[in-house]
Formats: C-alpha cells, sequence, structure tokens
C-alpha cells in the first residue's frame, strides 16, 4: 500500500481529527457494502470466464466499478482505485478487448482479486485511525454505534466538557478497549429485535465487572420493548434517538454523578499549588475532588456540587475561612456538612476560633498526605453514619418518605429533560392487618421488612424504593412504561412466594403483596399526582384478591360485553394453572377455555360474549383443534382487534406458517418457559 | 436526504441570511452553505464529513440530479458539488438544469468525475462550471480546492 496521507504522530489540528474520526467511522460502516460492490464484480469475472457475460450484468459491474473508484481513493486505498479504474475500462469497451480471449480475461481476473485483498488489507494505517488517542488514564466515555453523525457531535461536546470520547462501531470492538481500560461510562447503541443479544451479553459482563461500568443505552426505537431486560442487565438510562448530542451527555453526567460510589469534597484555596496536591492525595477509591480557586463562588459551587465535606483554607483574599464556615453552620440545609480547615497558623487562638466557628477539625500546613486522608476519612465515615440514620427507614432499609420524595423528584426531573418515561409504584404487602392481627405486630413487621429488603435487591441505580408510611412502599423506575414496571414488579413477587417467613410463633408463613403502578408522564406530572394514580391501582388489586399488580388505567369499560386481556385455551390443566397464575400476577384479565368449540364461540361473531386483546391458543384442544379455532377466528373478523399466540408442541416448520399465514401474530413451541411466554405476550400486546 | 454533519452545534439555520454561528469569541459569522449531489451515498458522506468537519460549511446533500435541483431551488447553497455520472438525469443534464433555472442559475458549481484523470479536466471542457474535481478526492484537501476555486476565504 502506498503510504499514509496523513503522518500518523503529527499533532492533529482539530479538523483534521474530527475528519479522521469520521472517516474511521465510515470505513467501518461501508467495508461491508463496499465488498458487497466488489462481489458484483467477482461474479461478472466469473461469468466473463464460463463466456456467459450478459449486456445488464457487464453494465452493472461498470457501475460499481466505477463507483468504487471514485470512493477508495478517500477511504485511503488509492491503489483499491486504480485497480477499479482498470477493471471499469475493461467493462467500458468490450469491443476493444476481446472477453473471450483467456489472456484479457485472466488479466480481468487476477485484477478483481487484487481489489478483493486490497479491501481486504483496509486502509493505510493513520488514514483510518482510531479516536482520539486518549492520555494515559483520563477520564473517557465509550461509545458503541455506528452513527457518525451522532458520534462526532458527541465527540465535540465532550471534548468541550474535558472528557475523552472513544468510539467504535460494534460490540466486538468495544470489548477490546475494555479488556485494556475502563471508561466512566458506555453509551451502547441496542438495536430493536434480535440484534439486540450481542448488546446484551456485553451488558451482562458489565454489570458483573466490579465496580460495575454504569451503561446508557441508546435506542432508535420508539417503543423499546427490551428495556425491562436492560434494566436487568445493570442498564442506567434510556435515550431514544434523535438525541442532542448536549442532551446525551447531560444524561450520561447525571449518571455518573449519582454512580460514583465515593464521596464529593469541595476544596476552596487560593493557592493552585495546594489544590493540585490534596486532588492528588484525597481523589482515591472513587471519591471525587471539586477544588475552588474563588471563594467568591463558594455558595453556588456548595449547592451545584453538593459534597460530602468541605476543605477550608483559613486566610483567603476577599473572604474569611472562619467566616464562612460560621454562615455554612447557620445554614440547616448544611448544618450537619463536615468542615475540616487547613491552616499554616495553629497557635491556640487560630485553633479556638476555627472550633468556635463549628468545624470538625483541621490539618495543620504543609499537608502531609497520609494524615489529610485520614483525617478525611473519619469525618466521612461519621458523617455517612449520621446521614443513614436520617435516610433510611431502620425496618425496611428502604429510604425514608422524605428522602424517597427527594430522589423521586430528581427522577421525574431527569424524566422531563430526556423524555423518558418513568413508572411509579404503591406497593403493600397483603393482609397486613390480619397478620398484625392474628400473629402480632412483631411477624407484620417481618413481612414488611422482607418485602424491603427484596425491593432493595431488585432495583438498584437509578430506581428508588421507599417506604411511604405504614406497611405502604414506594418504587419509582427510570425509562420504564406501565407494562415494564408491571413486568419488574411481578418478578419481586414470584421471587417473595419462593420464602417462607417464620411467624413468631415457631411456624413460617408465606408472603405476598399487592402493588398498582402509574405512568409519568401519561398518568400525571407530579409525584403526587402520580402517587394517587398509583395508589387507585394498588386498591384495585386488592380488591381482587391481591398478589397481583395493575397497572393505572384510564378505564373505558363496555358494562355489556365481558372483556379479558388475555384468553387462554389449553386442555392440560396443569399448564393453564401456572399460565394463569402467572397472568393474574402481571394483572391481566383471563379467561380460560379448555376446549377448542367452546372458545371459538365465546370468541367469535359481530357481538361475542368475550372481547380480548389476545389469545393463546393451544394447537391440540379437544372439541376444535387450534387451527380450526385460528381459522374460525380470522373468518369472523376477530383477527383485526386480538393477536393469538400458537401453542404448539410440534415444531413443524409447515403447520407454524399455516397458522402465520392465517393470521397468528405468533408463536411459541413447548416445552417453553413461562417468563418467555410471558415477554411475546408482552410484545404482542405492546405492538 | 439531507446531511447536517459538522453543522455547530446550536446554530440556527436561516438560508435567506445564511447561518449564523456564534463562535467562541462570541462573534456571529455566517456560514457557508454546500450541496452535494451524487448518486453512491459514500461519495456523499465522505463529501459530507471533509466540507463540513474541515470547511465549517453546512453540507446538503441529494442523491440524484432531480432531488438536486429540487433542493438547490428551496435551499439556495452557496454552492453546488455536481457527481458527473449518475443514472437519470446525469451531471450534464443537472448542470443544464440548473444554469436554466432563475433560482438556481447564479449558484456556481464545481464538478466531481472520475471520468477525468488526475489533471483531466479537459475532458468536461466547455461546461459552465467553476472547476473540476477528480474523483477519488482527498479528504482533507477537499474543502480546500473547494474554497480555492470559488475564491473564498478559509
Amino acid at each position: 500500500m502506498t503510504g499514509p496521507e496523513i503522518p500518523e504522530r503529527a499533532p492533529a489540528t482539530q479538523p483534521e481529527q474530527s475528519v479522521r474520526s469520521a472517516l474511521a467511522a465510515l470505513w467501518q460502516r461501508f467495508k461491508g457494502p463496499l465488498g458487497e460492490q466488489v462481489s458484483v464484480l467477482e461474479a461478472a469475472a466469473m461469468s466473463c470466464l464460463s463466456g456467459e457475460l450478459g449486456a445488464a450484468q457487464r453494465e452493472q459491474a461498470r457501475s460499481e466499478a466505477h463507483k468504487l473508484l471514485g470512493s477508495l481513493g478517500t477511504f485511503g486505498m488509492p491503489e483499491g482505485s486504480d485497480i477499479a479504474r482498470s477493471i471499469e475500462t475493461w467493462f467500458e469497451f468490450p469491443g476493444s478487448v476481446p472477453s473471450t480471449e483467456p489472456a484479457a480475461v485472466l488479466a480481468l481476473s487476477d485484477a478483481v482479486v487484487a481489489l478483493r485483498r486490497c479491501l481486504e488489507a483496509g486502509p493505510a494505517p493513520g488514514v483510518v485511525t482510531a479516536w482520539a488517542p486518549l492520555a494515559g488514564d483520563a477520564p473517557f466515555l465509550l461509545l458503541v454505534d455506528d452513527d457518525v453523525v451522532l458520534a462526532e457531535g458527541l465527540r465535540q461536546e465532550a471534548s468541550a466538557r474535558r472528557l475523552g470520547l472513544c468510539v467504535v462501531t460494534t460490540v466486538g470492538e468495544a470489548r477490546q478497549i475494555l479488556a485494556n481500560r475502563r471508561p466512566e461510562a458506555l453509551l451502547l447503541e441496542v438495536p430493536a429485535g434480535s440484534g439486540a443479544e450481542e448488546a446484551f451479553k456485553l451488558m451482562r459482563e458489565l454489570h458483573a465487572a466490579t465496580p460495575p461500568v454504569p451503561v446508557v443505552v441508546l435506542t432508535r426505537a420508539a417503543r423499546f420493548t427490551d428495556r425491562v431486560e436492560a434494566a436487568r442487565l445493570g442498564g442506567r438510562g434510556f435515550l431514544q434517538k434523535p438525541i442532542q448530542p448536549r442532551d446525551a451527555l447531560d444524561c450520561v453526567a447525571a449518571i455518573l454523578d449519582r454512580a460514583r460510589s465515593g464521596e464529593t469534597i469541595l476544596v476552596v484555596d487560593d493557592d493552585p499549588a495546594v489544590l493540585a496536591a490534596l486532588g492528588a492525595i484525597v481523589e482515591t477509591g472513587g471519591r471525587r475532588v471539586v477544588a475552588l480557586r474563588e471563594p467568591l463562588r463558594f455558595w453556588e459551587t456548595l449547592a451545584e456540587t453538593s459534597p460530602d465535606l468541605v476543605v477550608l483554607d483559613v486566610e483567603m483574599p476577599d473572604v474569611n475561612g472562619v467566616e464562612l464556615c460560621q454562615v455554612v453552620r447557620a445554614d440547616p440545609r448544611w448544618e450537619r456538612l463536615p468542615v475540616l480547615f487547613l491552616t499554616a497558623r495553629v497557635d491556640a487562638g487560630t485553633v479556638q476560633s476555627i472550633f468556635a466557628a463549628g468545624a470538625d477539625d483541621y490539618v495543620a500546613k504543609p499537608v502531609l498526605g497520609p494524615e489529610l486522608a485520614t483525617r478525611i476519612s473519619n469525618r466521612l465515615e461519621r458523617s455517612r453514619l449520621l446521614r443513614r440514620l436520617a435516610e433510611v427507614d431502620s425496618l425496611t432499609g428502604l429510604a425514608n418518605r422524605r428522602t424517597a420524595e427527594e430522589s423521586l423528584g430528581r427522577l421525574l426531573g431527569m424524566a422531563k429533560l430526556s423524555g423518558q418515561p418513568v413508572a411509579v409504584a404503591m406497593v403493600e404487602p397483603d393482609r397486613v392487618e390480619a397478620i398484625d392481627d392474628e400473629r402480632g405486630y412483631q411477624a407484620g413487621d417481618e413481612a414488611l421488612g422482607r418485602l424491603g429488603q427484596l425491593l432493595l435487591r431488585f432495583f438498584l441505580g437509578d430506581d428508588v424504593a421507599g417506604r411511604w408510611g405504614g406497611a405502604e412502599l414506594c418504587v419509582g423506575m427510570h425509562g420504564m412504561t406501565r407494562g415494564d414496571g408491571v413486568q419488574r414488579l411481578a418478578e419481586v413477587l414470584e421471587e417473595l412466594r419462593r420464602h417462607r417467613f417464620p411467624d413468631g410463633r415457631g411456624g413460617t408463613l408465606g408472603a405476598s403483596f399487592s402493588a398498582g403502578v402509574a405512568q409519568y408522564p401519561d398518568d400525571g406530572n407530579d409525584l403526587r399526582s402520580l402517587c394517587h394514580v398509583a395508589s387507585r391501582a394498588l386498591g384495585r388489586a386488592r380488591e381482587a384478591g391481591g398478589d397481583r399488580i395493575l397497572p393505572a388505567t384510564r378505564s373505558t369499560h363496555h358494562p355489556e360485553r365481558a372483556t379479558a386481556d388475555v384468553v387462554l385455551a389449553e386442555d392440560d390443566e396443569a399448564l393453564a394453572g401456572i399460565l394463569l397464575h402467572a397472568l393474574t400476577t402481571r394483572g391481566y384479565r383471563t379467561r380460560w377455555f379448555d376446549d377448542g368449540q367452546d372458545a371459538a364461540t365465546a370468541l367469535q361473531g359481530p357481538d361475542p360474549e368475550i372481547s380480548s386483546r389476545a389469545v393463546l391458543l393451544d394447537w391440540g384442544l379437544p372439541g376444535l383443534d387450534g387451527l380450526r379455532v385460528l381459522r374460525r377466528l380470522a373468518e369472523t373478523g376477530v383477527l383485526a382487534h386480538t393477536r393469538v399466540i400458537m401453542l404448539t408442541a410440534r415444531d413443524s416448520e409447515s403447520e407454524v406458517l399455516q397458522a402465520l399465514d392465517l393470521g397468528a401474530f405468533d408463536h411459541v413451541a413447548k416445552p417453553f418457559s413461562v417468563p418467555v411466554l410471558i415477554k411475546r405476550l408482552h410484545r404482542a400486546l405492546e405492538s | 436526504m439531507e446531511c447536517r454533519l459538522g453543522q455547530p452545534l446550536g446554530s440556527g439555520g436561516d438560508r435567506a441570511t445564511g447561518a449564523h454561528t456564534l463562535t467562541e469569541q462570541g462573534a456571529f459569522v455566517v456560514t457557508r452553505c454546500v450541496l452535494v449531489v451524487d448518486d453512491d451515498q459514500q461519495i456523499r458522506e465522505l463529501a459530507a464529513a471533509s466540507l463540513g468537519l474541515v470547511g465549517g460549511w453546512e453540507v446538503l446533500s441529494a442523491g440524484s440530479g432531480a432531488e438536486g435541483v429540487a433542493l438547490a431551488a428551496s435551499r439556495q447553497p452557496d454552492a453546488i458539488l455536481l457527481d458527473s455520472m449518475m443514472p437519470g438525469m446525469d451531471g450534464r443534464a443537472t448542470l443544464a438544469t440548473l444554469r436554466a433555472g432563475p433560482a438556481t442559475g447564479h449558484i456556481p458549481v464545481v464538478m466531481l468525475t472520475a471520468e477525468a484523470g488526475p489533471g483531466g479536466a479537459a475532458f468536461v471542457p466547455d461546461l459552465p462550471v467553476a472547476a473540476v474535481i477528480a474523483k477519488p478526492f482527498e479528504i482533507m484537501g477537499l474543502a480546500d480546492r473547494v474554497a480555492a476555486a470559488l475564491g473564498w476565504d478559509r
């Protein structure tokens, strides 16, 4: 290959770097299509060899050669353009090169082989390079997406925020980077449908890493049915394209702020050398240091960063550190904030004034690394304990009402920015009063405590779980629709049912809960109204017998006709029992038939006995088999408003095709796993 | 089809007055707008990357001659990069239509061609174009060549 046109190590100017980045991404996107263009030439050369090249194929080959000649050089493969030009000439003037002459045909096939080789070797190094070389261990984001425009926008925005951005186009390339470096966060494009699997596999790996790498999911799909899966795999946020780079990074920054395991420390000192030294000493173990040189900006920085500890210099221009500390202590928001002083003077008067102002500790200048780190750790430890007491409900381990309200408010604010939904659920254990009455408060508390622990385990990251009051708990789920929220809580309920708890009298007790789920912004714009709507759905779940989760509905009831969400036609009673339980848990109204004739009669006709959104239809039913039922439903127009999923024991392709041809929405082969069937049903009802 | 690669963030685009971009120094500058007409998507995106990122211009793109003429009339770009060989309305026919149109006749055109070898502008001798640029073009240099041909400051 000819030498690179852009020296690899030359300091790249800003636009040059951008172009190289864009070119790298374009190359990733187009190397497949370029390969297909060469395939056309290969096929044409084969036809030449066998003497079968027709006019249409010749013209197509000429056209592809022409395009390759025009683009390969720009991609950094001038040799490729030269070869393509010779091939174009060959196809363009067939008369001048007798295509039957063996030497000429061989020359053509040689040229095509050379072109393929050239393409496989790729552009000269340096022409197409990875994104901005990242300095040592600077923090960076990893973007996995082939969207060049978004990538460039993010790169500019990230660089303005002094964040590195590394861009790759495939999950495989992302793994290579991740093997060596740990990004602050991963922005991962997850395609809808089956393409999502590979992305999910990566998320699973990252979720298992310690500490987990926060992942923000980018998706083009307006309705992303895999949200639940992504959340389970530790997805911290969802961004729907098209999205402005600025909004995307705002969202990432917010997530990073909260994901940071360590604390934020605000250091105020007018001496930049001190700030730099402190940063190096203190910024370990995930702690973040915010260095502030201008004490006049103290208040705004305090509000912006909500630090866990403040380090103040005693003597600064314009502002006196001791006075600053006094004002901090007078503000109820900050009265518990640990304050640590740095001072060059340790005479009795100075030390006394420091403590009188409400400081927690002081460290004499010059600062010694280990001493300062230890003192900061001690202060943070104590304040963590105090804060835990103030923010966490001791019975359930969940956030208390005040803290949960704050967190939920933040969640809604973030959702407003990103245009994402939030599911808000009210949750209550079943039969709390009965348990309290029969077995004493202790058993009721035990049930509530266990539920709290389970919720803590299932709702991480951006999700919020808190004790609302009495036995009522509240859960906020970021980026989730009503249906997603029902699904996730159903998983918690199914887990809870697996356990029995001591009842305080030597026996054990099963537990269950009921929940109602509302969705922001559809069911309300503020926390109050969302909780109200969710509570009403919770009430309905309890009235229906509890042990289930119901979505909030703006109910349009047809009292003259029985409606069901799902009709199950299945003659295996045991399987039907399992399915109906799983469906009821998720708030679906169900009807069950064990006979095909009965099911068809109830569903068909202009004025059916039952109107249902979905039918799970067994293949081998008594009375009328599944395929006949399906045909009956198709003929009577029921399929226009009802989605049918066939349950088939046979994996016969022709039968499946027959069912799909008749208008079945989907099919699931027996034996199937219930979660898989539920997921398919969810998709059928959502689409 | 429209590609805004490289267009500075947040710059509102009113073509009648030119897109205004707030520079770091706080001054308003008028960004130029170039239309790329080529049936090959790869070429359109390569050109958009080059003109957008190196030139700092707004880049529009069209996948056929007819689309290019329509876009040129409605968006009034400052210049048009036109591929010579396209199916249907080829470069020559597109150029003739542009020249004849009252809304497009004044817009300078730079021809992109893979037929002319390097320096082979003689291949399209009598066409009313500002310049002929051979394909494949060098991605870092395309914007400079267009600017030079049109007498634009870069």
